[in-house]
């Protein structure tokens, strides 16, 4: 599975949405995450690729597109 | 809730609540872990020698007490004041009004407790999936920035539940009999703000603790802060304004990592403390109205201490 599918699956699973209404240009605020959605999906993120990320590394992920990119110049 | 403190001099698990700005400095908290609880320095609105000095001279005023550190993570130099507050050796640092993931490894890396202020069962997991040593439970009662419209008393028991490590209970707790209740309801410990202000060892203005002193019930009020929380405060000049939707000018410098710029919160907490109540926001708890006088720390706790002593029945 591609890393761009695998935080899909992750995304909609920790914040219920359907997978197939996210891009890579779906925004948190599209879907209406708050600020604790976005810890949550850290801490899903950080066990399925065994990764460590910082708080500020955070503040710059606005989109799917952006925890895509992240995530691939991490792994 | 003894035990996540390596400092053995703490007497009651009475914590009292950081205050910001510079409403809890040393001589308050310096008083406070003197009297056999925990002295908490705020933070925020603070450089860093100048948080570095604050410890020192707590320290200084308490050889043995706990000493901790509130810094909010809403401020931009988060991360190196709570660096400071590790470097110092304090007891412990509390963290709130916004979820910092790093500090749990600062903490971990220095030793040094890591407690997080929280509003929900749901953040209290994650901060001890993190490391926590503690949470603090805050209900709407609480002075300054608030995290959730239920009482203390409605969150303390479903927090308990949902977390394994302690739970300090926070906001609207004046009286003996209060913290009897918390502990009943599952809380290891308390923190109090609002009865500490009211303190001959806070060194606010004399105006801000008459503000408090004069304050009745239906004074106290709910105000926006541009952190993006809302606040509890005392109404005055400054917040009536507000009210009307009315801003001052202001000169920023952006000290916050998140911020609506419609005014300047860390400029209006200075100015009530300084004494300037009509250009300040003077941050409160609910139950201000309760208290009429202004005690001495060691009076405040001989008057709470019984809370202990009736629980081990
Ligand atoms: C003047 C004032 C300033 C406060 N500043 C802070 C702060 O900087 N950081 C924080 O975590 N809580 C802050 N609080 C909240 C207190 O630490 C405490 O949790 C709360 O007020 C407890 O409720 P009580 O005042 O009814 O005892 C503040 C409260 C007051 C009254």
């Amino acid at each position: 599975m591609s890393v761009e599918s695998k935080v899909k699956d992750i995304i909609a699973d920790q914040l219920e949405v359907a997978v197939d209404k996210l891009s890579k240009e779906t925004t948190f605020e599209d879907i209406d995450a708050d600020s604790l959605d976005i810890v949550e999906l850290v801490m899903a993120l950080e066990e399925e690729f065994d990764l460590e990320i910082s708080d500020q590394e955070i503040e710059n992920i606005n989109s799917v597109g952006d925890v895509v990119k992240y995530i691939e110049s991490k792994v | 809730m003894l035990n996540i403190f390596k400092n053995m001099c703490l007497k009651y698990p009475i914590m009292q609540g950081g205050m910001a700005v510079r409403v809890s400095t040393a001589p308050l908290a310096g008083a406070v872990a003197s009297a056999g609880g925990v002295g908490i320095i705020a933070a925020t609105g603070m450089t860093v020698d100048e948080l570095r000095n604050e410890i020192r001279e707590a320290r200084r005023i308490a050889m043995n007490g706990t000493i901790g550190v509130n810094v909010m993570f809403a401020v931009r130099n988060f991360a190196e004041l709570v660096k400071t507050a590790l470097q110092e050796k304090v007891d412990l640092v509390v963290s709130g009004a916004g979820f910092s993931r790093d500090i749990f490894s600062w903490g971990k890396e220095a030793e040094i407790p890591i407690l997080t202020i929280v509003s929900t069962s749901r953040l209290a997991k994650i901060a001890e999936k993190y490391g926590a040593s503690a949470v603090i439970a805050e209900g709407s009662e609480a002075g300054g920035h608030l995290g959730t419209e239920l009482s203390t008393a409605a969150i303390v028991p479903e927090i308990k539940s949902a977390v394994n490590i302690p739970v300090i209970a926070a906001g609207g707790i004046t009286y003996e009999n209060d913290i009897v209740e918390m502990m009943r309801l599952g809380a290891d410990g308390v923190q109090m703000a609002t009865r500490f202000v009211l303190s001959k060892e806070c060194t606010v203005a004399d105006s801000f603790k008459a503000h408090y002193l004069n304050a009745r019930e239906e004074d106290v009020v709910i105000i926006k802060s541009p952190v993006g929380l809302p606040g509890r405060a005392i109404r005055n000049v400054f917040s009536e304004a507000l009210a009307r939707g009315e801003h001052p000018t202001i000169n920023c410098d952006n000290c916050l990592k998140v911020c609506s710029h419609e005014y300047c919160i860390l400029e209006a907490l200075e100015n009530s403390r300084l004494g300037h109540i009509d250009q300040g926001v003077v941050f409160s708890g609910q139950n201000v109205f309760k208290m009429k006088e202004i005690l001495s720390v060691k009076e405040i706790f001989q008057n709470l201490r019984g809370a202990f002593s009736i629980k081990s029945k």
